[in-house]
């Protein structure tokens, strides 16, 4: 039996170029007055920091030049991605766009649709947020209830979203939603794209535990879409939502969370810690170099046009494991003073707290290993 | 996998597959010669195959998937490393070496040197970084075994005629180990997985319980996880240097075989911790090779010093200059 498909990896030839590129912009862009603000740091939006990468052309990295992509391969991206999680930079604003809307939107939209949106998030200008969750339907997706109903040409949505990242930033989502009336389950489910200041459409925060603002509640109340806003084709949401899950589980961050807490990590305990905590960083580099390996093969099983989601899924949930672990191991391993304004343990306290969504955005912990039973033959 | 990759693959996973856990050396080592597979990473122009460190990964992968009884990996990893030194028969590699070496002669001891009983030669790290060749030949041989019955002798050395070779044969013995614990575990993946689809408990097969499908899928990502660090580790050595890469794969194929030995034995229930049932000649020797070429804290000291004297400003620039 083999679960991975394990192949060679062959890493882009410029890439020490590209990281030398995103290593001199963060220098010069990235320095947070709170060294929280380096942690988990695809939560952390920063419009100015996004239009600087789209300036740069950094974002929208595969894309066709046509819709302001730039046309480089999905491993280029890879490298611009971890180059930007390994140093913390604040991503939040555009990551969803750049990983999954602007790539649906070009891989099922309506034409007029792509020309509205996707250049400007090339640009870093155009944000986006994912409407899949429910207050009903969290892991059970398929009890997703929020209704689109025709009306004349176009579209009537009602109904509500629940824990949707970036919401307040976004201009734009695509959302899962029951278009077919009576229908059950995954059958009769479509997905619209939606301009988040759409009339009857409003967003409402919610505050996490830690204080902080990301995600919210978004209700839509007779919002009318045209047309083109019908993602793909009538009916098949279900199927193309899995495909953009695929996207949203695959990529790098799904590890790197705490990646910039093992460094500093690193740098305070100088040249010389004890024997346990120099095990124990040798211990949390070892798994940093295999996913790190893992997550990019699964990103060149991409660029090869196959799809990975058995791959995808593992590495997800090994890499959520992992950054999650992390935290805990290092608060057991070095005594620290939460209450201190040093960085360690700022980064550290802010970990601790927010580490737990790790195993639940993007699908839980026993969703994903459910899959990866199914892949195994288990189901 | 290119063209012969696979070929590669196809014939030595039908040959092990039949000899597997009880081949002797006695009986059936002819049968690796005839292939001349100990050749595998000999230049071409002295009549070996011309491998790879990514091909000797698909032999060394299977022998730890068919739990092969035969010493195949350390035959090619000594044959490689002795190529200069004119010696002729099967050698195999050792991992520690206590003594001196002076003027071309060794005294001292060497342990764990790998089914060892009739090896003309054998590999062992030298004390101070490299490797000697030793011919067996007078010396005295203590037989000692793995958790697998698997010979891993001690050797007394009185001016033994000794090679100092610059390879570092305590690497390429962990590389064995971290292809035989990624084959190792895919196997016992694939007997838990078939074990749970066939066994019922309670009117139905374990396999629709929930939690043995998260126990499993949590095995299944440690086993891919030590594919992969396998593979890194193969094309770094290609690269020509390792030393990083050796740690961090071993020490995470190690960590691999904690989870993977015990949701293996835990799915399988008592039929699994009996002799007769073919799933122990997988877990001892994934038991014995985690300690093997070095454990847990071996390589976790090895590579947290590498990082913490490189300085974290270095930590993440090392990282992706490996593979850059
Ligand atoms: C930080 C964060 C950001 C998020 N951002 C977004 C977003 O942008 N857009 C969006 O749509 N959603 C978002 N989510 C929602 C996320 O997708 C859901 O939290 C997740 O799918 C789980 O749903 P739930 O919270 O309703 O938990 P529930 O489904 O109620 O699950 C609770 C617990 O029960 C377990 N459980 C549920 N069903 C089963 C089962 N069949 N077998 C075993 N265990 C089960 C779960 O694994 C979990 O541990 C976000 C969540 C977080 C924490």
């Amino acid at each position: 039996m083999q679960t991975f498909a394990i192949e060679a990896l062959s890493w882009p030839k410029q890439g020490a170029d590209l990281r030398r590129q995103v290593r001199d912009l963060v220098a010069e862009h990235v320095h947070p007055a709170n060294p929280a603000d380096l942690t988990n740091c695809w939560a952390v939006a920063d419009p100015k920091f996004s239009r600087t990468l789209g300036q740069a052309g950094l974002l929208g990295m595969t894309w066709p030049k046509e819709y302001g992509g730039h046309e480089r391969s999905p491993l280029e991206r890879y490298i611009v991605l971890e180059e930007l999680l390994a140093a913390g930079a604040p991503v939040g604003a555009h990551w969803i766009a750049d990983r999954q809307t602007g790539t649906l939107l070009l891989r099922y939209g309506h034409e007029e649709e792509r020309r509205r949106w996707v250049p400007g998030m090339a640009r870093g200008e155009i944000y986006a947020c994912i409407g899949l969750s429910e207050p009903n339907a969290g892991s059970d997706l398929a009890a997703v209830r929020t209704t689109a109903r025709r009306d004349g040409d176009g579209w009537v949505l009602d109904g509500q979203k629940v824990w949707t990242t970036n919401a307040h930033n976004a201009h734009v989502m695509i959302a899962l939603i029951r278009s077919e009336e009576g229908s059950e389950r995954n059958a009769g489910l479509s997905q619209f794209i939606i301009p988040m200041d759409a009339p009857g459409l409003t967003v409402r925060p919610i505050y996490d535990l830690t204080g902080g603002h990301d995600f919210n509640e978004v209700f839509f109340d007779g919002v009318r879409l045209p047309a083109t806003a019908l993602l793909g084709v009538e009916g098949e949401g279900w199927k193309q939502a899995t495909a953009e899950l695929s996207l949203e589980r695959s990529g790098p961050e799904r590890y790197l969370s705490c990646l910039t807490l093992l460094t500093e990590l690193i740098r305070a305990v100088g040249p010389s810690p004890s024997d346990s905590i120099r095990t124990l960083i040798g211990q949390l580099v070892s798994e940093t170099w295999t996913l790190r390996l893992m997550s990019a093969s699964v990103a060149a099983q991409i660029a090869q046009g196959q799809d990975p989601a058995l791959e995808a899924t593992i590495v997800k949930d090994l890499g959520n494991s992992f950054e999650q672990a992390m935290p805990a191991l290092i608060q057991a391993a070095v005594e620290t003073d939460l209450a201190s304004d040093a960085a360690l343990p700022i980064m550290l306290g802010h970990l601790l707290q927010v580490s737990p969504s790790f195993s639940l955005r993007g699908g839980t912990r026993e969703i994903l290993k459910g899959i990866i039973a199914r892949g195994l033959g288990l189901r | 996998m290119n063209e012969q990759q696979h070929m590669l693959t196809e014939m030595v996973d039908g040959l092990f597959a039949g000899l597997g856990p009880s081949a002797t050396i006695e009986k059936n080592w002819p049968q690796i010669e005839e292939l001349g597979l100990t050749t595998l990473l000999l230049p071409e122009a002295d009549g070996g195959f011309g491998g790879s460190w990514q091909d000797a990964l698909i032999v060394f992968r299977l022998s730890g998937y068919h739990a092969l009884s035969l010493p195949v990996p350390e035959a090619v990893i000594a044959a490689r490393l002795a190529s200069g030194c004119g010696l002729q028969g099967r050698g195999t590699i050792a991992s520690r070496s206590d003594g001196r070496l002076e003027g071309g002669r060794f005294t001292g001891t060497v342990h764990g040197a790998v089914q060892s009983a009739g090896a003309a030669y054998i590999v062992a790290p030298a004390t101070d970084g490299g490797s000697i060749v030793l011919s067996t030949e007078g010396a005295q041989r203590k037989p000692a075994n793995n958790l697998a019955g698997e010979g891993r002798d001690v050797w007394a050395f009185d001016g033994a005629s000794a090679f100092a070779v610059t390879e570092d044969v305590f690497e390429l013995g962990a590389f064995a180990r971290v292809a035989q614990i990624a084959g190792g575990l895919d196997a016992a993946l694939g007997m838990s997985v078939s074990y749970a689809n066939d066994r019922k408990q309670f009117g139905r097969p374990l396999a629709k319980f929930q939690a043995v499908q998260q126990s499993l899928a949590t095995f299944a990502g440690e086993a891919a996880a030590a594919n992969c660090a396998a593979m890194g580790l193969a094309q770094a050595l290609d690269r020509g240097n390792a030393d990083y890469e050796v740690a961090a794969a071993k020490l995470r194929a190690n960590r691999a075989v904690g989870v993977g030995t015990s949701s293996a034995h835990q799915a399988h229930g008592a039929i699994g911790f009996t002799k007769e049932y073919d799933l122990h000649p997988i877990t001892r020797r994934l038991w014995s090779a985690r300690s093997e070429f070095g454990g847990d804290s071996h390589w976790a000291t090895v590579l947290g010093g590498k990082v913490i004297t490189a300085g974290a400003h270095r930590f993440w620039a090392d990282l992706t200059a490996l593979t850059d």
